[in-house]
């Protein structure tokens, strides 16, 4: 997935440009010109410069806006990676309404069937790997993980 | 000295620390013999678990881990020919040629014992230089920090592959993250979006995780495939032999282990680099220089022991600056910082007990390496069977808790999945990684001592070079500038001259 040069250095430029402009807003020491906004404006500046050197380089390349690498072809490779994605965004969202012992279970199912490990393989195995996750972080590091719906339940 | 590092070991050998050593270091054969698990990316994942230790078994883990991770990457590169870490991908080829060649077993020991001995000369030295370093070091002020942060800085885009401002960028990339949130001389809010979350700043677990973890699920999602099955080993054969070809090639071992530690200390170059430049100049420096690329021995005993002295010299500059030397070392110092442990020169003057229970972790995991090794090699079979269509998702599951589980906000895996994939767009685009991880946590220490230097100075930047040692830093900071944009603009020219007799 190799994007063209010119793209990249545009995105780094922009973010420059904008910390450029919201380091004027901040206050300085009294008597002197440097203050919080000094180190990020001269990081910003040097983002500039290669941001900028990027997409001369790029523009003059020629190179496509997008390669492919090869392992982006392979069948299903969109699918599975932005099922890895997708389960990270449903995690955050639904692991406090519906609780971790509920949802683990059936997103890694889920997960892993996508990833094509047969359904008889992947429901022991997301059984199995919530409840030592589970033992590991809330029982031994006692890390709040959130019960959701079944707080009712046990309490 | 052996007062005190006996001491090291008493700590070291409590049962409950000791348990956990020996758990890091099995638990680093297997990251590092599965490929696509690098040590850099077994140290990110155990960071949350670390979070809950204290300091000297958190250390303990990670140095175990590393340790015998470098050692892992080995056995897969042999049988498969997949280095199992980038840093046996310098001798993989030769390796799996000494496989054909029927000696698989010579090979996988000879890596063993040269890893060992590797690691216990890079110990050596570190045992040795730090402190001196350290005391040398005491008088350092602020100048002085802010020149060495930046060199060490430089030093990672000096040594990093790919182009040169794409290495800049990165580490740009890398001191902005750390600019987000209260700053460090007047208490304002920066960058923050008015987010409340953000005013801490950004975490470095779920950075962490996200950068070297995240990336790696993503690449293994496209494309999972399940390795070759790999034939039994026999132990004797595994034995038998090594101690002759050691003894054969001991100037090797000798030369590529203090190189190693050497490079090592380098910030920005770690195992990796190390055991490619020890492999070339074991073939530069070989009597029978044919015999590299038929499965010679010379060239991997080089190299491998190299790779594990490069991980102990690393925590020279890690240690004694707070710099680190690569990337397992930046999420080292990113613990010990949680840990409100400041790694610096006077870590060694006010908390001996803890820099010399370092060493003795260092000395007890390679110690431990060797039959833990040999176990490995044996059940490399099972090990590498491992179904990776299965392994990802657990690992993903595990980075997801691992990230929510240092501060309890989900705001943090936001930023798991944030980083992550704009870890794995750069690397795709080869920008290097470890200027920016090197960045972020070198950042709020330069920004501080830049913003303490010119308060003192009264503005003055001139005044940056005023103390003698601050001047040579600052000096040789600017040579190494000259130097890269010098070596910048020539390549520029030559490729131009080269596309012109094309044209």
């Amino acid at each position: 997935m190799k994007l063209n040069d010119a793209i990249l250095g545009a995105v780094f430029a922009l973010i420059a440009v904008v910390v450029l402009f919201q380091v004027r807003t901040f206050p300085t020491l009294p008597n002197q010109p440097y203050g919080p906004g000094t180190f990020p404006g001269i990081i910003a500046v040097i983002m500039l410069i290669c941001g900028g050197g990027l997409i001369l380089g790029g523009v003059r390349s020629r190179a496509p806006v997008l390669v492919l690498s090869d392992w982006i072809r392979t069948p299903g490779a969109p699918l599975r990676m932005a099922a890895m994605v997708g389960f990270v965004v449903v995690y955050i969202f639904l692991s406090k309404p519906v609780g971790f012992p509920l949802l683990v279970p059936v997103l890694m199912t889920a997960l892993l069937c996508i990833m094509k490990v047969r359904p008889v393989m992947a429901v022991p195995i997301a059984l199995l790997t919530t409840g030592a996750i589970w033992l590991l972080f809330s029982k031994l590091l006692l890390v709040p993980l959130p019960l959701g719906l079944l707080t009712e339940v046990i309490y | 000295m052996d007062g005190t590092l006996l001491a090291g070991f008493a700590q070291v050998l409590q049962p409950g620390v000791f348990l956990i050593i020996l758990g890091a270091a099995a638990y680093g054969l297997l990251i590092g013999s599965i490929p696509g698990l690098t040590a850099t990316m077994g140290t990110a994942l155990l960071v949350p678990l670390t979070f809950f230790l204290d300091p000297i078994p958190a250390i303990g883990a990670i140095v175990a881990a590393t340790t015998t991770a470098i050692f892992a990457g080995d056995i897969p590169g042999a049988l498969l020919r997949i280095p199992g870490t980038p840093a046996s991908a310098a001798y993989t080829d030769e390796a799996y040629k000494m496989r054909q060649n029927g000696q698989v077993e010579l090979a996988l020991g000879v890596n063993l014992v040269c890893s060992t001995i590797g690691g216990l000369v890079g110990v050596a030295i570190l045992i040795i230089a730090a402190p001196q370093v350290a005391r040398f070091s005491l008088g350092f002020s602020s100048y002085e920090y802010f020149f060495l942060a930046l060199l060490g800085l430089s030093c990672a885009i000096l040594v990093s592959n790919g182009p040169r401002s794409k290495g800049v960028l990165s580490l740009c990339a890398g001191l902005m993250l750390s600019t987000i949130g209260i700053d460090v001389v007047m208490g304002i809010r920066r960058f923050t979006f008015g987010d409340t979350e953000l005013i801490g700043g950004i975490s470095i677990i779920p950075v962490l995780i996200g950068m070297f973890a995240i990336t790696e699920i993503l690449r293994k999602a496209a494309a999972p495939a399940d390795l070759p099955p790999t034939p039994p080993l026999q132990l004797r054969r595994a034995i038998s032999g090594v101690g002759a070809t050691l003894w054969k090639y001991k100037g090797g071992v000798a030369r590529s282990s203090l190189l190693g530690s050497g490079i090592g200390a380098l910030p920005g170059a770690g195992a990796d680099i190390a055991s490619w430049i020890a492999f070339a100049l074991a073939r530069k420096f070989s009597r029978t220089p044919e015999k590299f690329g038929t499965g010679h021995p010379e060239g991997i005993v080089s190299a491998s022991s190299a790779n594990n002295a490069a991980l102990s010299g690393a925590y020279v500059p890690s240690l004694v600056f707070g710099i680190p030397g690569d990337t397992i070392t930046a999420i080292l110092i990113g613990v010990l910082l949680m840990k409100g442990i400041t790694p610096g020169p006077m870590v060694f003057v006010m908390d001996t007990g803890l820099v010399n229970a370092i060493f003795a972790v260092f000395i007890l995991a390679n110690i431990l390496m060797l039959p833990l090794g040999l176990g490995a090699i044996m059940v490399s079979r099972q090990l590498l069977s491992v179904r990776q269509n299965i392994l990802f998702p657990i690992i993903l599951l595990f980075c997801v808790i691992g990230a929510f589980a240092a501060n309890n906000t989900l705001f943090d895996v936001w930023v798991l999945l944030v980083l992550g994939l704009i870890a794995f767009v750069m690397e795709e685009n080869d920008f290097p990684l470890a200027p920016m991880i090197l960045a972020l946590i070198l950042g709020p220490l330069i920004e501080e001592n830049f913003m303490k230097s010119v308060i003192k100075a009264d503005g003055n930047l001139l005044e940056f070079f005023s103390r003698p040692i601050a001047g040579t830093l600052g000096f040789i900071m600017f040579a190494i500038w000259g130097l890269m944009i010098a070596l910048s603009v020539a390549r520029h020219f030559r490729n131009r001259k080269t596309e012109g007799a094309q044209q």
